[in-house]
């Protein structure tokens, strides 16, 4: 049972001043073994804060960054599936699911995070799941003003993910859950 | 009994500072003094630490034949105090390694004791009541005696020898079902809870591509859940508890190495000895239970009605200590009997000493509520003269810090204090 929580674009301080309190009284450390973040943090700060609640941080570089330092993708294990990161400003058109596929297969990894859009999305094709948290402070995106706070916390167990939803939408903190399982065929590990 | 708050003042750290006793610091015995309900014993090592942590689902039903029990508060209770168990039971399976310094060496009563225990243990029948009055004069160390004869008195082993291996291994197998039924992570839980819910085929479901469909979660459960019910949040407060045990007892008994699952002796042990510490536990406790529950407080049954016990007693045979103690210092007997009742003694003596007065409070007849009160009372009897010329700051602090003693003299007041008719 590992727990993987999937956060990004939060783009703190330009486009948002903080977390929402509801999803910071959750968020305490102790719980979770592992941070992946999309990027867009954007200062030292809020990779600070990452970093209390869980010291297996993962971050890749968006464009509004501060710190150049970060990786443009970065793929890791966790259990039996192979994780990978991207913040996805740079895969163009910006949210396709077919290009998004592409970076997929070329990670070679089961499930692909991803962000940039500020819409949480998760979708399933031939190459493995593609996951969005969306933009955990609801910042405005490139395409809208409307985004609903979200993250995503993902329960790692064997072959099966259990993907919980964590979206605030007017004022109020929805969870929803996603369930899948990865075939053992699908893929042989390196 | 007028009910009294424990002045703020007494947790002062005058009552901190260290005495010649024995190595675990003082102040968290204070500690443990003003959190009543949140006691970690930490006597003793901890087993090698579980898998996961229990979950508060209703025990199954009773062991042999105890009464059934509210679950929620035994299962963090033997969290908690299974550890002092531990410390006592890793002399049940592990006499050998005891580094016994009670007795300078084996008497000439002694080993006739020893003699006697074994020809009573190697009966195809062993006679319970003879067991216990040979017991009750103390067991010797070594030979795995004690083990053996603890587990009997406790009535683990049946008397009947030819039914110890069956015994033995119904438990054993017993405390794994349990372990299996009670320990499961919320993860496994919550997939449990799922496949009684749905019931189509989810393999059949899925195609080779789309947006993954969402579903709600069930019972509002998900891993960041504050709410106090919620297994997730329970899951994660048990974890922390047992990380704090883990601490303390690492912290407080660094040198007792028993559990600790280095050495391949220690492995081999520990599968079994979980098991018969957890049911010996149970049966030792079943008598204390009442002291555990905070609703049962004030009752016949519960804490302070045994401290009240306790300080009759002591006005029915020195009744110028307990004018002394009660009415002129004011020593309210709360202030350290609370401590000698619910831990059996194990805080105030060493290890070696602890096992002796354990063998009497095992073995004596008349059970071992009504015998650790009689100790309780010879405790306070014999260092009478030092209570009456104390002050109150004095005699709490000598009651906190009990002097180390003869124990065999102890007992044996103890003993006396039977004897002479109640009322």
């Amino acid at each position: 049972m590992v727990l993987v929580l999937a956060i990004g674009d939060l783009h703190i301080p330009h486009r948002a001043a903080d977390l929402p309190p509801k999803f910071k009284s959750m968020l305490v450390p102790g719980k979770i073994q592992h941070i992946i973040c999309t990027g867009n943090l954007c200062i030292k700060e809020v990779h600070d804060y990452l970093k209390s609640l869980c010291p297996d941080l993962h971050i890749t570089h968006g464009e509004y960054d501060e710190d150049s330092r970060y990786p443009e993708t970065k793929t890791l294990s966790i259990g039996q599936f192979k994780l990978g990161i991207c913040h996805g400003h740079q895969v163009i058109p910006w949210g396709d699911l077919d290009s998004l596929a592409m970076l997929q297969r070329q990670l070679d990894v089961d499930i692909l995070v991803t962000g940039h859009t500020h819409q949480f999305k998760a979708y399933k094709h031939e190459g493995g799941v593609v996951i969005n948290p969306g933009s955990a402070t609801g910042a405005y995106s490139s395409f809208t003003y409307d985004v609903n706070p979200s993250f995503v916390l993902m329960d790692i167990d064997g072959l099966r993910v259990v993907v919980y939803v964590y979206e605030l939408i007017d004022g109020e903190v929805k969870v929803d859950k996603i369930d899948f399982k990865k075939t053992a065929t699908t893929r042989s590990s390196n | 009994m007028v009910k009294k708050k424990v002045p703020d003042w007494l947790n002062s750290s005058l009552w901190a500072t260290t005495t010649s006793s024995s190595s675990s610091a003082d102040d968290d015995r204070l500690q443990r003094y003003s959190s009543k309900h949140s006691i970690i014993a930490d006597t003793a090592t901890a087993t090698e630490p579980l898998d996961g942590s229990p979950v508060p689902v209703s025990t199954p039903a009773s062991i042999r034949e105890q009464p059934p029990r509210p679950s929620k508060p035994e299962i963090k209770i033997k969290d908690k105090d299974k550890d002092s168990r531990n410390s006592v039971s890793s002399n049940i399976n592990n006499n050998e390694e005891d580094n016994g310094n009670s007795v300078a060496g084996p008497s000439a009563e002694d080993i006739s004791r020893q003699a006697q225990l074994l020809t009573e243990l190697s009966k195809k029948v062993v006679n319970i009541r003879e067991l216990r009055r040979i017991a009750s004069q103390g067991i010797p160390d070594g030979a795995g005696i004690r083990s053996k004869v603890w587990k009997l008195l406790l009535g683990y082993l049946p008397a009947d020898r030819s039914l110890w291996s069956s015994e033995l291994a119904k438990k054993r197998s017993q405390y794994k079902h349990f372990k299996e039924e009670l320990l499961i992570n919320p993860s496994e839980i919550t997939r449990r809870l799922e496949k009684s819910t749905v019931c189509e085929n989810d393999e059949a479901k899925s195609e080779s591509s789309g947006m993954l469909s969402r579903s709600q979660i069930t019972h509002g459960e998900h891993p960041l859940s504050l709410g106090k019910t919620s297994i997730w949040n329970q899951f994660f407060q048990d974890a922390e508890i047992m990380e704090q045990i883990d601490r303390d007892v690492k912290r407080t008994h660094p040198d007792l190495h028993f559990f600790s699952g280095d050495s391949s002796f220690a492995k081999s042990n520990q599968a079994c000895s979980e098991a018969d510490t957890f049911f010996c536990f149970v049966e030792l406790l079943s008598g204390f239970r009442d002291h555990f529950c905070q609703q049962l407080d004030n009752s016949v049954v519960g804490i302070r009605s045994t401290i009240t016990k306790l300080s009759q007693l002591l006005k029915e045979h020195d009744e110028e200590l307990w004018r002394h103690l009660e009415v002129t210092t004011k020593v309210n007997p709360q202030f350290y009997a609370f401590r000698w009742i619910t831990l059996l003694l194990t805080q105030e003596f060493n290890f070696a000493d602890c096992l002796h007065i354990w063998d009497t409070l095992l073995s004596d007849p008349e059970g071992p509520q009504e015998t650790l009160l009689r100790i309780c009372c010879a405790m306070l009897i014999l260092i009478r003269r030092r209570l009456l010329a104390g002050d109150f700051t004095s005699n709490l602090k000598l009651l906190q810090n009990y002097p180390p003693t003869n124990i065999s003299h102890l007992l044996y007041v103890a003993n006396k204090l039977r004897a002479q008719p109640s009322g």
